[in-house]
Protein backbone atom coordinates (compact mmCIF):
# COMPACT_ATOMS: atom_id res chain seq x y z
CA UNK A 1 0.00 0.00 0.00
CA UNK A 2 1.19 3.68 -0.57
CA UNK A 3 0.48 6.78 1.25
CA UNK A 4 -0.23 9.68 -0.65
CA UNK A 5 1.33 12.64 1.06
CA UNK A 6 0.11 15.90 -0.49
CA UNK A 7 2.89 19.02 -1.09
CA UNK A 8 0.62 22.82 -1.09
CA UNK A 9 0.93 24.07 -3.85
CA UNK A 10 2.66 26.95 -1.93
CA UNK A 11 5.02 24.96 0.24
CA UNK A 12 7.20 27.17 2.79
CA UNK A 13 8.26 27.00 6.86
CA UNK A 14 4.89 27.34 7.56
CA UNK A 15 3.06 25.19 4.78
CA UNK A 16 5.39 22.68 5.78
CA UNK A 17 2.21 21.63 8.33
CA UNK A 18 0.17 20.67 5.87
CA UNK A 19 2.71 18.39 4.21
CA UNK A 20 3.38 16.91 7.77
CA UNK A 21 -0.11 16.15 8.40
CA UNK A 22 0.23 14.35 5.49
CA UNK A 23 2.57 11.77 7.04
CA UNK A 24 -0.13 9.77 8.73
CA UNK A 25 1.97 8.02 11.50
CA UNK A 26 5.17 7.72 12.33
CA UNK A 27 7.29 5.45 11.68
CA UNK A 28 5.09 4.87 8.18
CA UNK A 29 3.97 1.63 8.08
CA UNK A 30 2.93 2.77 4.21
CA UNK A 31 5.40 3.26 1.64
CA UNK A 32 4.90 7.43 1.14
CA UNK A 33 4.46 9.05 -2.28
CA UNK A 34 5.14 12.63 -1.98
CA UNK A 35 2.98 14.32 -4.31
CA UNK A 36 4.40 17.72 -5.80
CA UNK A 37 2.25 17.52 -8.82
CA UNK A 38 0.76 20.89 -7.87
CA UNK A 39 3.50 22.48 -6.55
CA UNK A 40 4.09 25.75 -8.16
CA UNK A 41 6.27 27.40 -5.46
CA UNK A 42 8.65 26.43 -2.76
CA UNK A 43 11.17 28.54 -0.84
CA UNK A 44 14.30 27.17 0.29
CA UNK A 45 12.45 26.09 3.73
CA UNK A 46 10.18 23.83 1.80
CA UNK A 47 13.14 22.13 -0.20
CA UNK A 48 14.97 21.55 2.71
CA UNK A 49 12.20 19.88 4.56
CA UNK A 50 11.41 17.77 1.18
CA UNK A 51 14.94 16.25 1.64
CA UNK A 52 14.51 16.02 5.23
CA UNK A 53 11.28 13.95 4.41
CA UNK A 54 13.19 11.75 2.16
CA UNK A 55 16.33 11.15 4.50
CA UNK A 56 13.83 10.35 7.83
CA UNK A 57 12.75 7.49 5.60
CA UNK A 58 15.88 6.61 4.22
CA UNK A 59 17.47 6.43 8.12
CA UNK A 60 14.43 4.21 9.31
CA UNK A 61 15.36 2.02 6.77
CA UNK A 62 11.57 2.25 5.42
CA UNK A 63 11.11 1.57 1.67
CA UNK A 64 12.43 4.40 -0.57
CA UNK A 65 9.47 6.88 -1.23
CA UNK A 66 8.44 8.41 -4.17
CA UNK A 67 8.13 11.76 -5.29
CA UNK A 68 5.85 13.32 -8.02
CA UNK A 69 7.32 16.37 -9.23
CA UNK A 70 5.57 19.46 -10.39
CA UNK A 71 3.83 19.25 -13.06
CA UNK A 72 3.32 22.72 -14.19
CA UNK A 73 6.49 24.28 -16.71
CA UNK A 74 9.43 25.41 -15.07
CA UNK A 75 8.86 24.41 -11.70
CA UNK A 76 10.40 21.16 -11.84
CA UNK A 77 13.52 23.01 -13.66
CA UNK A 78 13.78 25.65 -11.13
CA UNK A 79 13.85 22.47 -8.64
CA UNK A 80 16.66 21.31 -10.51
CA UNK A 81 18.72 24.70 -10.93
CA UNK A 82 18.36 24.84 -7.11
CA UNK A 83 20.37 22.12 -6.73
CA UNK A 84 16.75 19.73 -5.17
CA UNK A 85 16.35 17.18 -7.52
CA UNK A 86 20.22 16.11 -7.59
CA UNK A 87 19.74 15.21 -4.17
CA UNK A 88 16.25 14.12 -4.46
CA UNK A 89 16.58 11.08 -6.11
CA UNK A 90 19.18 9.69 -4.34
CA UNK A 91 16.44 9.47 -1.38
CA UNK A 92 13.57 9.26 -3.52
CA UNK A 93 12.31 7.44 -6.92
CA UNK A 94 11.36 10.30 -8.91
CA UNK A 95 8.18 10.32 -10.89
CA UNK A 96 7.03 12.67 -13.45
CA UNK A 97 9.87 14.82 -15.91
CA UNK A 98 12.91 14.91 -14.46
CA UNK A 99 14.86 17.70 -15.99
CA UNK A 100 18.89 18.12 -16.64
CA UNK A 101 19.31 21.63 -16.21
CA UNK A 102 22.49 23.00 -14.38
CA UNK A 103 22.59 24.12 -10.59
CA UNK A 104 22.86 27.76 -11.33
CA UNK A 105 24.67 29.43 -8.10
CA UNK A 106 24.96 32.74 -9.73
CA UNK A 107 21.59 34.23 -9.61
CA UNK A 108 18.79 34.76 -6.65
CA UNK A 109 20.42 31.03 -5.48
CA UNK A 110 22.56 31.92 -3.21
CA UNK A 111 23.71 28.45 -1.90
CA UNK A 112 22.09 25.62 -3.96
CA UNK A 113 20.49 22.82 -1.73
CA UNK A 114 23.97 21.15 -0.21
CA UNK A 115 24.34 18.59 2.29
CA UNK A 116 25.63 18.91 5.83
CA UNK A 117 27.47 16.07 7.14
CA UNK A 118 30.51 17.96 9.25
CA UNK A 119 32.87 20.92 10.23
CA UNK A 120 34.38 20.48 6.73
CA UNK A 121 31.25 21.07 5.00
CA UNK A 122 30.43 24.18 7.09
CA UNK A 123 33.50 25.54 6.12
CA UNK A 124 33.22 25.23 3.01
CA UNK A 125 29.60 26.49 2.87
CA UNK A 126 30.58 29.77 4.53
CA UNK A 127 33.74 30.63 2.37
CA UNK A 128 31.49 29.69 -0.76
CA UNK A 129 29.33 31.90 0.20
CA UNK A 130 31.64 34.52 1.30
CA UNK A 131 33.10 34.58 -1.68
CA UNK A 132 30.68 34.17 -4.28
CA UNK A 133 28.00 35.51 -2.82
CA UNK A 134 28.69 38.98 -1.22
CA UNK A 135 28.79 41.01 -4.25
CA UNK A 136 24.72 39.86 -4.51
CA UNK A 137 24.31 40.60 -0.91
CA UNK A 138 26.01 44.42 -1.32
CA UNK A 139 24.26 44.87 -4.77
CA UNK A 140 20.86 43.84 -4.40
CA UNK A 141 19.98 43.74 -1.27
CA UNK A 142 22.25 46.90 -0.35
CA UNK A 143 23.56 45.22 2.64
CA UNK A 144 27.02 46.80 3.94
CA UNK A 145 29.90 44.28 4.63
CA UNK A 146 29.24 44.00 8.57
CA UNK A 147 25.80 42.83 7.79
CA UNK A 148 27.40 40.33 5.15
CA UNK A 149 30.07 38.98 7.79
CA UNK A 150 27.43 38.89 10.04
CA UNK A 151 24.92 37.23 7.52
CA UNK A 152 28.36 33.99 7.36
CA UNK A 153 28.30 34.16 11.10
CA UNK A 154 24.70 33.14 11.42
CA UNK A 155 25.32 30.87 8.25
CA UNK A 156 27.78 29.17 9.80
CA UNK A 157 25.69 29.26 13.57
CA UNK A 158 22.96 27.26 12.03
CA UNK A 159 24.57 24.84 9.78
CA UNK A 160 26.97 23.73 12.87
CA UNK A 161 23.63 23.21 14.59
CA UNK A 162 23.34 20.14 12.88
CA UNK A 163 27.07 18.75 13.78
CA UNK A 164 26.87 19.96 17.05
CA UNK A 165 23.45 18.20 18.07
CA UNK A 166 21.20 16.54 15.20
CA UNK A 167 23.29 13.23 15.28
CA UNK A 168 23.26 12.89 11.76
CA UNK A 169 23.41 15.06 8.48
CA UNK A 170 21.04 17.65 7.06
CA UNK A 171 20.50 19.97 4.49
CA UNK A 172 20.78 23.96 3.31
CA UNK A 173 19.66 26.48 1.12
CA UNK A 174 20.01 29.96 0.66
CA UNK A 175 17.97 32.17 -1.95
CA UNK A 176 17.63 35.98 -2.69
CA UNK A 177 13.93 36.65 -3.61
CA UNK A 178 11.41 39.71 -3.14
CA UNK A 179 9.24 39.91 -0.25
CA UNK A 180 5.79 41.81 -2.17
CA UNK A 181 3.03 41.76 0.15
CA UNK A 182 5.46 41.76 3.81
CA UNK A 183 7.89 44.37 2.62
CA UNK A 184 6.55 46.32 0.04
CA UNK A 185 8.81 44.76 -2.60
CA UNK A 186 12.11 44.95 -0.37
CA UNK A 187 14.57 41.81 -1.06
CA UNK A 188 15.16 39.01 1.48
CA UNK A 189 17.85 36.91 2.40
CA UNK A 190 16.94 32.93 3.08
CA UNK A 191 19.09 30.69 4.87
CA UNK A 192 17.23 27.75 5.46
CA UNK A 193 18.29 24.70 7.17
CA UNK A 194 16.81 21.42 8.13
CA UNK A 195 18.25 17.71 9.55
CA UNK A 196 16.38 14.67 10.35
CA UNK A 197 17.93 14.41 13.64
CA UNK A 198 16.77 14.19 17.24
CA UNK A 199 15.33 17.15 17.19
CA UNK A 200 14.96 20.02 20.03
CA UNK A 201 13.69 18.37 22.70
CA UNK A 202 15.63 15.07 22.66
CA UNK A 203 18.68 16.76 22.43
CA UNK A 204 17.64 19.39 25.99
CA UNK A 205 15.94 16.23 28.13
CA UNK A 206 18.62 14.92 29.61
CA UNK A 207 19.63 18.34 31.28
CA UNK A 208 16.52 20.60 30.94
CA UNK A 209 13.30 18.73 31.34
CA UNK A 210 13.21 18.15 34.71
CA UNK A 211 13.95 21.79 35.45
CA UNK A 212 10.71 22.97 33.30
CA UNK A 213 8.34 19.92 34.50
CA UNK A 214 5.37 18.89 33.30
CA UNK A 215 5.33 21.90 30.65
CA UNK A 216 8.74 20.24 28.96
CA UNK A 217 7.96 19.37 25.23
CA UNK A 218 8.57 20.73 22.08
CA UNK A 219 7.83 24.14 22.33
CA UNK A 220 9.42 24.49 25.83
CA UNK A 221 12.34 22.85 24.55
CA UNK A 222 12.76 25.72 21.53
CA UNK A 223 12.12 28.32 23.57
CA UNK A 224 14.68 27.35 25.85
CA UNK A 225 17.21 27.47 23.24
CA UNK A 226 16.36 29.78 21.50
CA UNK A 227 15.18 32.83 23.81
CA UNK A 228 17.15 31.68 26.84
CA UNK A 229 20.19 30.61 25.14
CA UNK A 230 20.63 27.05 26.81
CA UNK A 231 22.52 24.19 25.33
CA UNK A 232 22.81 20.62 26.13
CA UNK A 233 26.29 21.28 27.53
CA UNK A 234 27.42 22.27 30.43
CA UNK A 235 30.52 24.67 29.31
CA UNK A 236 30.06 28.01 29.96
CA UNK A 237 30.57 28.40 26.11
CA UNK A 238 28.18 26.86 24.53
CA UNK A 239 24.55 27.71 23.48
CA UNK A 240 26.73 30.70 21.70
CA UNK A 241 25.51 30.16 18.46
CA UNK A 242 21.53 31.00 18.51
CA UNK A 243 22.00 33.91 20.60
CA UNK A 244 24.66 35.44 18.32
CA UNK A 245 22.15 35.04 15.74
CA UNK A 246 19.45 36.55 17.52
CA UNK A 247 21.13 39.46 18.07
CA UNK A 248 22.42 39.89 14.26
CA UNK A 249 18.85 39.40 13.68
CA UNK A 250 17.53 41.66 16.38
CA UNK A 251 19.98 44.64 14.72
CA UNK A 252 18.80 44.25 11.36
CA UNK A 253 15.28 43.39 11.71
CA UNK A 254 15.92 39.62 10.49
CA UNK A 255 13.56 36.81 11.45
CA UNK A 256 14.15 33.35 12.41
CA UNK A 257 11.83 31.08 13.17
CA UNK A 258 12.39 26.98 14.40
CA UNK A 259 10.34 24.28 13.98
CA UNK A 260 11.25 20.79 15.73
CA UNK A 261 8.48 17.81 16.62
CA UNK A 262 5.06 19.37 17.04
CA UNK A 263 6.29 23.58 17.28
CA UNK A 264 6.99 26.31 15.87
CA UNK A 265 9.35 29.06 18.06
CA UNK A 266 9.90 32.64 16.19
CA UNK A 267 11.49 36.11 16.94
CA UNK A 268 9.48 37.78 14.89
CA UNK A 269 10.42 41.88 13.34
CA UNK A 270 7.40 44.11 13.37
CA UNK A 271 7.18 43.35 9.85
CA UNK A 272 5.85 40.20 10.07
CA UNK A 273 2.85 38.57 11.69
CA UNK A 274 4.00 34.73 12.09
CA UNK A 275 3.24 33.70 15.63
CA UNK A 276 5.84 33.82 18.40
CA UNK A 277 5.00 30.07 19.50
CA UNK A 278 3.06 27.57 18.00
CA UNK A 279 2.28 24.22 19.65
CA UNK A 280 0.32 21.25 18.74
CA UNK A 281 1.36 21.36 15.12
CA UNK A 282 1.40 18.07 13.03
CA UNK A 283 5.16 16.07 14.06
CA UNK A 284 8.22 16.42 11.12
CA UNK A 285 10.93 14.68 11.90
CA UNK A 286 14.16 16.38 12.99
CA UNK A 287 14.29 20.17 13.41
CA UNK A 288 13.86 23.16 10.69
CA UNK A 289 15.28 27.03 11.00
CA UNK A 290 14.63 29.59 8.73
CA UNK A 291 16.02 32.80 8.96
CA UNK A 292 15.17 36.12 6.88
CA UNK A 293 17.25 39.09 6.24
CA UNK A 294 15.91 42.01 4.71
CA UNK A 295 18.26 44.25 2.32
CA UNK A 296 17.95 47.97 2.81
CA UNK A 297 14.97 50.15 2.24
CA UNK A 298 14.82 51.34 -1.21
CA UNK A 299 15.77 54.85 -1.81
CA UNK A 300 12.29 56.67 -2.54
CA UNK B 1 59.93 40.39 23.56
CA UNK B 2 56.49 39.69 21.90
CA UNK B 3 55.97 36.99 19.66
CA UNK B 4 53.04 37.36 16.46
CA UNK B 5 50.57 34.66 15.92
CA UNK B 6 48.96 35.02 12.60
CA UNK B 7 45.48 32.99 13.08
CA UNK B 8 44.97 32.26 9.27
CA UNK B 9 48.36 30.76 8.90
CA UNK B 10 47.80 28.66 12.04
CA UNK B 11 44.29 27.99 10.75
CA UNK B 12 46.47 26.72 7.23
CA UNK B 13 48.89 24.34 9.33
CA UNK B 14 46.17 22.80 11.19
CA UNK B 15 42.51 22.26 8.81
CA UNK B 16 42.74 21.34 4.92
CA UNK B 17 40.47 24.69 3.95
CA UNK B 18 41.15 26.82 0.84
CA UNK B 19 38.96 29.73 2.90
CA UNK B 20 40.05 32.11 5.50
CA UNK B 21 37.29 31.57 8.03
CA UNK B 22 37.61 31.05 11.38
CA UNK B 23 34.28 29.08 11.84
CA UNK B 24 33.04 25.95 13.49
CA UNK B 25 33.65 24.51 16.97
CA UNK B 26 36.49 21.76 15.74
CA UNK B 27 38.56 24.50 14.07
CA UNK B 28 38.29 26.85 16.28
CA UNK B 29 39.76 23.54 19.07
CA UNK B 30 42.16 22.88 16.33
CA UNK B 31 43.62 26.04 16.39
CA UNK B 32 43.43 26.64 19.73
CA UNK B 33 45.58 23.45 20.26
CA UNK B 34 48.28 24.88 17.71
CA UNK B 35 48.56 28.03 19.05
CA UNK B 36 48.65 26.87 22.78
CA UNK B 37 51.85 24.19 21.32
CA UNK B 38 53.35 27.88 19.98
CA UNK B 39 52.89 29.32 22.95
CA UNK B 40 54.13 26.82 25.18
CA UNK B 41 57.72 26.76 22.91
CA UNK B 42 57.93 30.67 22.89
CA UNK B 43 60.86 32.23 24.86
CA UNK B 44 59.15 35.71 24.88
CA UNK B 45 56.92 37.03 28.00
CA UNK B 46 54.10 38.40 25.33
CA UNK B 47 52.25 37.02 22.01
CA UNK B 48 49.42 38.62 20.18
CA UNK B 49 47.44 36.88 18.15
CA UNK B 50 47.07 38.55 14.85
CA UNK B 51 43.73 38.24 12.94
CA UNK B 52 44.64 40.73 10.32
CA UNK B 53 44.26 38.40 7.26
CA UNK B 54 40.90 35.86 9.17
CA UNK B 55 37.94 36.43 7.02
CA UNK B 56 34.85 35.39 8.75
CA UNK B 57 34.60 34.33 12.71
CA UNK B 58 31.61 32.97 14.09
CA UNK B 59 30.81 32.75 17.77
CA UNK B 60 31.55 29.42 18.34
CA UNK B 61 35.20 29.48 17.03
CA UNK B 62 35.49 32.87 18.82
CA UNK B 63 34.70 31.03 22.11
CA UNK B 64 37.14 27.91 20.73
CA UNK B 65 40.05 30.09 20.02
CA UNK B 66 40.07 32.77 22.29
CA UNK B 67 38.01 32.33 25.08
CA UNK B 68 39.24 28.76 26.15
CA UNK B 69 42.56 29.46 24.90
CA UNK B 70 42.38 32.15 27.91
CA UNK B 71 40.64 29.91 30.36
CA UNK B 72 42.77 27.21 29.67
CA UNK B 73 46.69 29.42 29.38
CA UNK B 74 45.37 31.83 32.50
CA UNK B 75 48.09 31.18 35.57
CA UNK B 76 50.53 28.84 33.74
CA UNK B 77 53.49 29.93 32.91
CA UNK B 78 52.81 30.89 29.06
CA UNK B 79 52.86 34.47 27.31
CA UNK B 80 50.47 37.43 28.00
CA UNK B 81 48.50 37.68 25.45
CA UNK B 82 46.95 40.62 23.65
CA UNK B 83 45.34 40.46 19.82
CA UNK B 84 45.92 42.75 17.01
CA UNK B 85 44.36 43.61 13.17
CA UNK B 86 41.00 42.59 14.98
CA UNK B 87 37.73 43.71 12.54
CA UNK B 88 34.67 45.24 14.32
CA UNK B 89 32.74 41.90 13.07
CA UNK B 90 35.55 39.65 14.95
CA UNK B 91 35.49 41.94 18.08
CA UNK B 92 31.69 41.45 18.26
CA UNK B 93 32.18 37.99 18.55
CA UNK B 94 34.92 38.05 21.25
CA UNK B 95 33.74 40.24 23.08
CA UNK B 96 30.66 38.56 23.32
CA UNK B 97 32.61 35.00 24.22
CA UNK B 98 34.77 36.50 26.45
CA UNK B 99 31.63 38.36 28.36
CA UNK B 100 30.31 34.56 29.20
CA UNK B 101 33.58 33.33 31.03
CA UNK B 102 34.18 36.89 32.91
CA UNK B 103 37.18 37.37 30.89
CA UNK B 104 39.03 40.66 29.55
CA UNK B 105 41.77 40.88 26.93
CA UNK B 106 43.32 44.03 25.31
CA UNK B 107 42.66 44.07 21.56
CA UNK B 108 44.06 46.50 18.53
CA UNK B 109 41.49 47.23 16.03
CA UNK B 110 41.70 47.91 12.61
CA UNK B 111 39.23 50.28 12.92
CA UNK B 112 41.29 52.19 15.44
CA UNK B 113 45.12 52.27 16.96
CA UNK B 114 44.10 52.61 21.01
CA UNK B 115 44.38 49.23 22.17
CA UNK B 116 41.23 48.61 23.73
CA UNK B 117 39.77 45.95 26.49
CA UNK B 118 37.14 43.02 24.74
CA UNK B 119 35.05 41.42 27.15
CA UNK B 120 34.09 41.77 30.72
CA UNK B 121 35.47 44.36 32.54
CA UNK B 122 33.66 47.08 35.03
CA UNK B 123 33.77 50.40 33.49
CA UNK B 124 36.41 51.59 36.50
CA UNK B 125 38.88 49.04 34.69
CA UNK B 126 38.17 50.84 31.03
CA UNK B 127 38.14 54.02 32.85
CA UNK B 128 42.00 53.73 34.27
CA UNK B 129 43.27 51.74 31.15
CA UNK B 130 41.89 54.48 28.91
CA UNK B 131 43.69 57.03 30.88
CA UNK B 132 47.72 54.43 31.21
CA UNK B 133 46.83 54.40 27.41
CA UNK B 134 48.12 58.19 27.16
CA UNK B 135 50.11 58.25 30.11
CA UNK B 136 52.23 54.96 29.08
CA UNK B 137 53.84 53.86 32.27
CA UNK B 138 52.78 55.33 35.70
CA UNK B 139 51.89 54.65 39.02
CA UNK B 140 47.71 55.02 40.11
CA UNK B 141 48.23 59.12 41.71
CA UNK B 142 48.83 60.55 38.57
CA UNK B 143 46.39 58.15 36.62
CA UNK B 144 43.99 59.01 39.67
CA UNK B 145 44.61 63.05 38.94
CA UNK B 146 43.67 62.82 35.09
CA UNK B 147 40.23 60.44 36.04
CA UNK B 148 39.66 63.21 39.16
CA UNK B 149 39.13 59.59 41.67
CA UNK B 150 40.32 58.65 44.61
CA UNK B 151 43.95 56.62 44.39
CA UNK B 152 42.60 54.07 46.32
CA UNK B 153 39.70 53.50 43.49
CA UNK B 154 42.61 53.77 40.63
CA UNK B 155 44.59 51.43 42.30
CA UNK B 156 42.11 48.55 42.85
CA UNK B 157 41.02 49.28 39.19
CA UNK B 158 44.27 48.95 37.64
CA UNK B 159 44.83 46.18 40.26
CA UNK B 160 42.13 44.16 38.65
CA UNK B 161 43.25 45.15 34.80
CA UNK B 162 46.87 44.02 36.17
CA UNK B 163 45.33 40.56 37.34
CA UNK B 164 43.25 39.71 34.50
CA UNK B 165 47.48 40.21 32.51
CA UNK B 166 46.00 43.42 30.70
CA UNK B 167 48.34 45.32 32.07
CA UNK B 168 51.99 45.08 33.71
CA UNK B 169 52.65 46.06 37.22
CA UNK B 170 56.06 46.49 38.05
CA UNK B 171 57.45 46.23 41.42
CA UNK B 172 58.02 49.95 41.63
CA UNK B 173 53.77 50.04 41.53
CA UNK B 174 53.75 51.49 38.20
CA UNK B 175 51.62 50.24 35.93
CA UNK B 176 52.24 49.87 32.52
CA UNK B 177 50.51 48.90 28.95
CA UNK B 178 52.99 46.88 26.70
CA UNK B 179 53.03 48.27 23.39
CA UNK B 180 50.90 46.42 21.06
CA UNK B 181 51.09 48.28 17.99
Amino acid sequence: MTRVVPVPQHLDHLSLDQLAAGLGPWPPDERLLVDAHATEWASPAGFVALLTLGQAVAELGGPTPELALPATDGVASYWAKAGVLRHAEKLFQLHGKVPRRKVDETSDILLPLTIIRNAADVMEIVGRITEQATQILKHELGLESSVVVGFGQSLSEACQNIVEHAGTAGWVAVHVYVYRRRLSGRKVAVIAVSDAGIGFRKSLEATQSKRVGDRWGDAQALETALIHGISRFRDPGRGQGLTGIKRYLARWEGKISIRSGTARVAIVPAWDDEPPRVEGLPWFPGSQVTIVIPGKEPAS
Amino acid sequence: MSAIIRLDIVLHETVDTAYRDLVTRPTGAAVRHRVITVLRDLPDDHAELDFSEVGVMDFSCADEVVAKLLVETFGLRFPRLRLRGVRDDHAEAIEFALARYDLVMVAILTSSPEPRLLGSAPEDWRAAFRTLTRLGRAAAPPVADLLAWPVERTTDALQGLASRHCVVQHPDATFELRAVA
